[in-house]
């Protein structure tokens, strides 16, 4: 049946719980973009045929590969839009810098769509705070506050905070600690932002 | 030693210093954690929050952050024991104890470097002197030393006479000490033999607030919930409780204040705080009227739902207020707005001829939104069916969290399970009262009358905590009391126990002062407990803040009552 190889590539993205990159995957869009190919060709002679010789009947065969290419169109563009934006997330999540395991499952032109975009979140980022510039991928929420306060969801052990003082992190135990220090353990879960 | 000036000595200490918050697991302490938890954001004092449900756990807790924290606040816990020697601290550790338990160990009262108590001492303490309790040794021994030096400097002719006179010296040192130390120790006993509550901690840190000008309404309700919460599980006698309810009236009327104008009115979103004189069904705007009768202690005992005659009565009460009994089935709030309007008039005069008085009493309501109304009684309910929630996977400080975030304005949907959990509670109660009245169980023992949950006993499991249990007790012996025919079991004191812990085989007994109408609620059962556990080297577990409450072994519990029953008599 048409279409059937534009669908697996969607499937395969939604397998991926949210966020992870599946590998990029060259083949499949290659058939796809094939299956396209064909379909034209297959259109373009039944065209020609129809238009030469008036055969009416050809139409429909050519409406039906017609909605069968822009099928394929819209797939293919919402599989490759869908990866650049969990590659916009990884920004977010990992930094500049990401992992090679993930870079792996890249293609080429994705990673230059990654360059430029860390270039123009830099120049965003570096624009904002009258010329001084502001890391706004620090903090998950607009800071509002220099302390917050955190709930302890998993027995971390021992905190060292700034000026060198030493928390123990229990289940179930609540501090009021400086913001920057307790972001990175709320990205990793270990504690969890309480709003009263 | 008491703190006088609670800004200069506690608050402005603690304010650069990083806090540790070791905090009991009642209501009275999580609304007094709260108010200082409001403080504390204030003003950026970095803290540390510990739950802690007794004195192991308090003893862990100190272990582990001894090294970090130089302040430690304890909320509900500590001012009954000899911290010092219970803890062991370092010479720089400073603990400050806000804690309704009475006594305050004479220890803590008289050390001046290491303890701070955040109590008033205009609450009726009744402290020994210190020269009573505790004598220096040095005067004593200064006298000795110096006469041997005098004997052993005297020329042998004069010996013999300065012995005598240093040996009827001694021998009178000797006496006076040990008349002394008799009297140390009968007034000791008299001080620390009963048990009570004195002022609410919430109310304590809440007029700290006051006096720093940072009290908001939300600590003001959190203060009433706090005093709410020793009223509801009995713990301060009914005029300490209106004296204290009118101090926070004057507080509520200056925060009201602003509602005067007409003009300027408040927002229907923000909170108000208002007095009500309400009716005693707990939990009645968030159930059926009828249901609320049903499971109201005071209501039930005085009906004696229990027997067919009693429900007979419960109906010709009803009818007598004109109230038609599909109404009176269907949730509050969908009674019809006729009925409500004077519900409370109404059931007052109708009460009045069945014998119950008191059917109202003084308390707070809070109301923000359309939605959201609540007295201050149904939030101590949710908060503690929270607190002691006995549902799988879910440890003391788990359910410790969400009590406390039921506390905030925020978190309606946890008030409204909380809600949920105390209905079943109270019919749980209820349920099982009118078992142990119909089937006998509360047995008399001589000197107080004993009742015990057996395992198969279905809900036992909510009595396994010690609030509940406490409830349960209370409510029963009040059940008992209107029922007993025999005048004498009416002023006898109760004692509950219950399965704890079915692996462990253990079992929970909590303690209750007698019932009467004026009763000073102090539970002498601490003490005692202790002295038969001793005496019959029974293995028990006294873990819990409130002495009264212990755990014991299953196998003891025969020969722990005996000794009760013989010491008691």
């Amino acid at each position: 049946m048409f279409c059937e190889k534009a669908i697996e590539l969607i499937r395969e993205l939604q397998r991926m719980s949210d966020g992870q990159l599946p590998a990029f995957n060259e083949d499949g869009l290659r058939q796809v973009l094939q299956e396209m190919e064909a379909l034209y060709e297959q259109n373009q002679t039944d065209v020609n045929e129809a238009k030469a010789d008036g055969r009416a009947e050809l139409i429909p065969s050519i409406k039906l590969r017609h909605c069968c290419l822009l099928r394929n169109q819209r797939c293919l563009t919402a599989y490759l839009y869908d990866r650049l934006l969990r590659i916009r997330a990884l920004r977010w999540e990992y930094g500049s810098v990401l992992p090679a395991n993930v870079r792996f499952h890249m293609c080429a032109e994705e990673v230059q769509w990654f360059t430029h975009y860390k270039k123009s979140l830099a120049s965003f980022m570096r624009s904002l705070g009258g010329g001084e510039g502001l890391d706004i991928t620090q903090d998950m929420k607009p800071p509002k506050s220099l302390y917050i306060e955190v709930r302890c969801l998993k027995d971390h052990g021992e905190f060292e905070i700034d000026d060198g003082t030493v928390i123990l992190l229990k289940k179930n135990s609540q501090h009021f600690l400086p913001r920057w220090k307790c972001e990175q353990l709320i990205r990793q879960g270990v504690l969890e932002h309480v709003m009263s | 030693m008491f703190i006088t000036d609670i800004r200069k000595e506690f608050y402005e200490v603690v304010a650069n210093q990083r806090v540790a918050l070791l905090v009991a697991s009642d209501i009275d302490a999580l609304c007094a954690c709260k108010i200082l938890q409001a403080l504390f954001h204030c003003d950026q004092v970095q803290y540390t929050l510990v739950p802690v449900t007794g004195w192991q756990d308090l003893g862990t807790a100190f272990l582990e952050h001894k090294e970090q924290f130089q302040y430690f606040v304890l909320i509900n816990c500590g001012a009954n024991v000899d911290l010092l020697e219970m803890l062991q601290p370092d010479d720089d550790s400073v603990f400050f104890i806000c804690d309704t338990h009475r006594p305050v160990d004479v220890v803590n009262v008289y050390n001046d470097t290491q303890i701070k108590l955040l109590i008033k001492q205009e609450d009726d303490l009744g402290v020994p002197s210190y020269d009573d309790i505790f004598r220096d040794e040095d005067d004593e021994e200064g006298g000795d030393s110096g006469n041997e030096s005098e004997d052993g400097s005297e020329p042998s002719g004069k010996r013999r006479r300065f012995d005598e006179g240093a040996v009827e010296r001694r021998i009178d040192r000797q006496r006076a000490k040990r008349e002394w130390e008799a009297r140390r120790r009968e007034i000791l006993f008299e001080y620390e033999q009963y048990e009570y509550h004195g002022t609410s901690a919430a109310v304590m840190l809440f007029e700290l607030a006051w006096v720093l000008t940072k009290d908001t309404k939300d600590m003001l309700w959190w203060a009433i919930i706090g005093l709410t919460d020793q009223w509801v599980h009995d713990k301060i006698t009914h005029m300490k409780y209106v004296t204290d309810i009118a101090t926070m009236q004057r507080h509520v009327s200056r925060h009201n204040h602003r509602n005067e104008d007409e003009e300027n009115s408040l927002s229907i979103d923000c909170m108000r705080i208002s007095f009500e004189y309400d009716l005693r069904l707990t939990l009645y705007q968030h159930w059926s009227l009828y249901e609320s009768i049903c499971n109201s202690c005071y209501t039930t005992c005085i009906f004696k739902l229990w027997t067919l005659n009693g429900q007979k009565k419960l109906q010709e009460f009803l009818a007598d207020m004109g109230l038609p009994l599909k109404q009176v089935r269907q949730k509050f709030n969908s009674m019809d707005m006729s009925i409500k309007e004077n519900l409370k008039d109404v059931i007052e005069e109708s009460s009045n001829k069945y014998g119950m008085k008191d059917i109202r009493i003084q308390t707070f309501g809070v109301h923000f939104g359309f939605k959201n109304r609540f007295l201050a009684i149904d939030m101590v309910h949710a908060t503690a069916a929270l607190l002691e929630s006995t549902e799988k996977d879910e440890s003391n400080s788990d359910n410790f969290i969400k009590a406390l975030d039921s506390l905030s304005r925020g978190n309606l949907d946890r008030l409204h399970s909380g809600i949920d959990l105390a209905k079943k509670k109270l019919i749980a109660i209820q349920q099982t009262v009118a078992s142990c009245i119909c089937t006998n169980l509360i047995l008399s023992q001589g000197p107080f009358l004993y009742c015990y949950l057996m395992e198969g006993t279905p809900d036992v499991k909510l009595f396994s905590r010690p609030m509940a249990l406490t409830l349960l007790c209370k409510y029963l012996l009040k059940a008992f009391v209107h029922s007993a025919r025999n005048k004498r079991c009416k002023l006898l004191p109760l004692i509950m126990a219950a399965p704890k812990d079915v692996e462990k085989g253990t079992v929970i007994v909590v303690g209750i002062p007698p019932e009467s109408e004026t009763s000073d609620k102090k539970n002498f059962f601490g003490r005692a407990f202790e002295k038969a556990s001793e005496s019959t080297s029974s293995r028990t577990l006294h873990d819990n803040f409130d002495t009264s409450i212990i755990e014991l072994k299953t196998e003891d519990r025969s020969k722990f009552l005996d000794a009760l029953i013989t010491l008691l008599s």
